[in-house]
């Protein structure tokens, strides 16, 4: 089994109008053994800037903190708020830097665009790679059942509420075909000025 | 020092071995009502980055009352459908009727688990009905283990499609809705929008969507376009 | 055993001062003069490139360079200490570019340029660079125009206008009394040409002067023909 897997995960982003959500699982576990229920797998990077760590828990950890120095570093010598666009080169970057020796984590990035407040989802695989989508980005051991789900489920133009319903569902569903992901989901719904942080109760086999 | 011819004329001999299995892609699924059954498969044959035919049905009529989706190995489904529809005859001539689904189902499993140890590559679903005229659906792993259900997606889209129906026939993760049975309808239209959510992500599923809908009528069938990229 | 024995040439005198500066902004004072302004909507540079020689092909080497698509700079000083300036400066906003997608904030070029001089002041086996350059840069994130300064110490300015170079007390003076906050890019040239010309000596021509601008459009350095427009213009 790839290492990507040995802990599993569950990450989406979904893009709705003027908002966007990012979901993840809150498991954490070692091959089949849970071990946590309240694992953290997505990280704030600003007021409206989020992003979901799915992979080897060990370099989420790492990955996070190392993303949060090249974020800070940056704000600080530059004396403004980064851009999702910009994350997005950041992440890629450090990733590519381990190109022969990789982080094990597949990151997905959710957020607006601070002068626009147009949504913006993007993923990357282990290496650096990036990939932007209009509709919504998916990694992590349940991908299969979560694109699935939200290929079925998505739909333009959805308002912060029913975003919040069908991340929901997608989530909940996938999950519960998922061996290795799931025990609870946490949702976030960014919006311009307010970000809705919703914990959800889910099956705990 | 060894004479050397070449580059590689020190390396150990290897031997190639033979690789019996293919995989060939497609998506099955069954779903069964109070006195249906629908029986559904894409008509996509592939294997690697090729197609080798876009009219390609995975479901198999056995009797009129019962219906196999098979994906898998294509070599190792035409063997076991060949073998089947022969137990099939063999039953009717020593006892003078037609197999039950619950007959079928309990048969593919002993057949399926004959080979244990060098097995059908082929993930089947059947679909039916059962001796009070009620739908049925069974559902296998490539060796035998099988199970009576009311839904079953599988194949190579099946992680994709299983999540949907657990959650729209399922009513999984739904509060407060009533849970309703399925008519023959609404089951066909969910399954062609499955599909056409499968054929979206899944390069091995997609060109036409093959339906068998069973009743006490007999089978009837419907095929429905698919992407063809 | 050579950087065992190289120790930085820009030491202290007992009084403080750091002359090794002091000496490079001289030559700084007594190199050719250059004027920038920052209109509303956006920023114009200006210098003077008399030649020794009528021999000289006057258009074949320029003063005023593109750093990167949006930013701009000009000296006054040593030539060739320009040339390994502006060849850092051009790598600095291509590594900045590539790291995060995106060009260069104008303030960035600037305090990454400076640092790079201010390196020169306190390095073994170097000296400091006899140049002061001016930095034109359109910012895309603010959609505001900016003009700085960097000096061979490494200390940086913003500016609304400034001059440079030889006679740069009268630049300034001059630029005092014309200049004002709502300026337009277009009186912006007229108005560099003219703070060279207070101090010019003999004919200013299309051949002898060297223009840039910057605005939303990007940096651009003027054809000697539309300088001779300007010239024409104001005469």
């Amino acid at each position: 089994m790839s290492i990507l897997s040995y802990n599993g995960s569950a990450i989406v982003a979904m893009a709705g109008k003027d908002c966007v959500a990012i979901a993840a699982d809150r498991r954490f576990g070692i091959q089949g053994q849970t071990v946590a229920l309240d694992f953290q797998k997505i990280y704030e990077y600003g007021p409206n800037l989020y992003m979901g760590l799915p992979g080897l828990a060990t370099d989420v950890q790492t990955v996070a903190q190392r993303l949060k120095f090249r974020v800070n570093m940056y704000e600080l010598r530059e004396n403004r708020k980064m851009k999702p666009q910009t994350m997005l080169s950041v992440v890629s970057n450090l990733l590519y830097e381990r190109r022969f020796g990789p982080y094990f984590v597949e990151p997905v990035i959710a957020g607006l665009d601070p002068k626009t407040s147009k949504p913006f989802i993007a993923s990357l695989d282990l290496i650096g790679c990036p990939m932007i989508t209009e509709d919504f980005v998916i990694n992590g051991t349940c991908a299969e059942q979560l694109y699935g789900m939200c290929e079925a489920l998505w739909e333009p133009d959805m308002s912060p509420d029913v975003l919040f319903e069908k991340v929901s569902q997608a989530m909940m569903s996938s999950c519960d075909r998922d061996a290795i992901s799931g025990w609870g989901v946490v949702v976030h719904i960014i919006e311009k000025d307010k970000v809705t942080t919703r914990t959800l109760k889910a099956r705990m086999d | 020092m060894i004479p050397t011819f070449g580059q590689n004329a020190t390396a150990t001999p290897k031997q190639a071995h033979f690789n019996p299995y293919s995989f060939n892609g497609g998506s099955i699924m069954a779903i069964a009502g109070d006195d249906f059954a629908v029986v559904a498969s894409d008509t996509r044959l592939s294997e690697g980055f090729s197609i080798h035919s876009r009219n390609a049905p995975k479901t198999y009529k056995l009797t009129d009352k019962t219906v196999l989706a098979s994906a898998g190995f294509h070599g190792d489904v035409l063997t076991e459908i060949k073998v089947l529809e022969a137990r099939l005859k063999m039953y009717e001539h020593e006892h003078g009727k037609k197999m039950s689904s619950q007959a079928i189902a309990a048969m593919l499993a002993t057949i399926l688990y004959h080979k244990r140890f060098f097995p059908y590559y082929v993930y089947n679903i059947i679909g039916g009905l059962d001796e009070e005229g009620k739908g049925c659906v069974y559902s296998y792993d490539p060796v035998g283990s099988y199970e009576r259900e009311v839904y079953r997606a599988g194949g190579s889209a099946g992680p994709l499609l299983q999540p949907l129906l657990d959650n729209q026939i399922g009513f999984k993760n739904q509060q407060g809705v009533e849970k309703v049975s399925l008519s023959k309808d609404k089951a066909i239209k969910l399954i062609k929008d499955i599909f056409i959510s499968a054929a979206e992500r899944d390069i091995y599923t997609g060109d036409s969507l093959h339906l068998k809908v069973v009743t006490k009528e007999g089978v009837s069938e419907e095929t429905f376009p698919l992407r063809r990229d | 055993m050579t950087e065992r024995y190289s120790f930085s040439l820009t030491t202290f005198s007992p009084s403080g001062k750091l002359v090794q500066i002091e000496y490079a902004l001289a030559a700084v004072a007594a190199g050719a003069p250059s004027v920038g302004i920052k209109a509303a909507n956006g920023v114009v540079l200006a210098t003077e490139k008399k030649h020794k020689s009528i021999l000289y092909d006057e258009h074949s080497i320029h003063k005023v360079e593109m750093i990167t698509k949006n930013v701009g700079m000009v000296y006054s000083g040593m030539g060739p200490d320009y040339r390994v300036l502006l060849k850092s400066a051009r790598k600095l906003a291509q590594e900045y570019y590539r790291q995060y997608q995106e060009h260069i904030p104008t303030g960035q070029i600037v305090q990454r340029v400076a640092n790079v001089m201010q390196e020169y002041t306190q390095s073994g086996g170097v000296r400091p660079f006899g140049v002061s350059l001016l930095i034109a840069g359109w910012d895309e994130d603010s959609e505001t125009p900016y003009l700085y300064q960097c000096d061979p110490s490494g200390a940086y300015f913003a500016w609304k206008a400034t001059a440079m170079g030889k006679n740069q007390t009268n630049g300034k003076t001059f630029l005092e009394k014309r200049y004002n906050e709502k300026l337009e890019l277009e009186d912006a040239v007229h108005t560099a040409i003219l703070t060279l010309k207070e101090s010019f000596e003999g004919q200013m021509t299309e051949d002898n002067i060297e223009i840039g601008i910057c605005d939303q459009n990007g940096f651009r350095r003027l054809n000697p023909s539309d300088v001779k427009d300007y010239l024409a213009s104001i005469a």
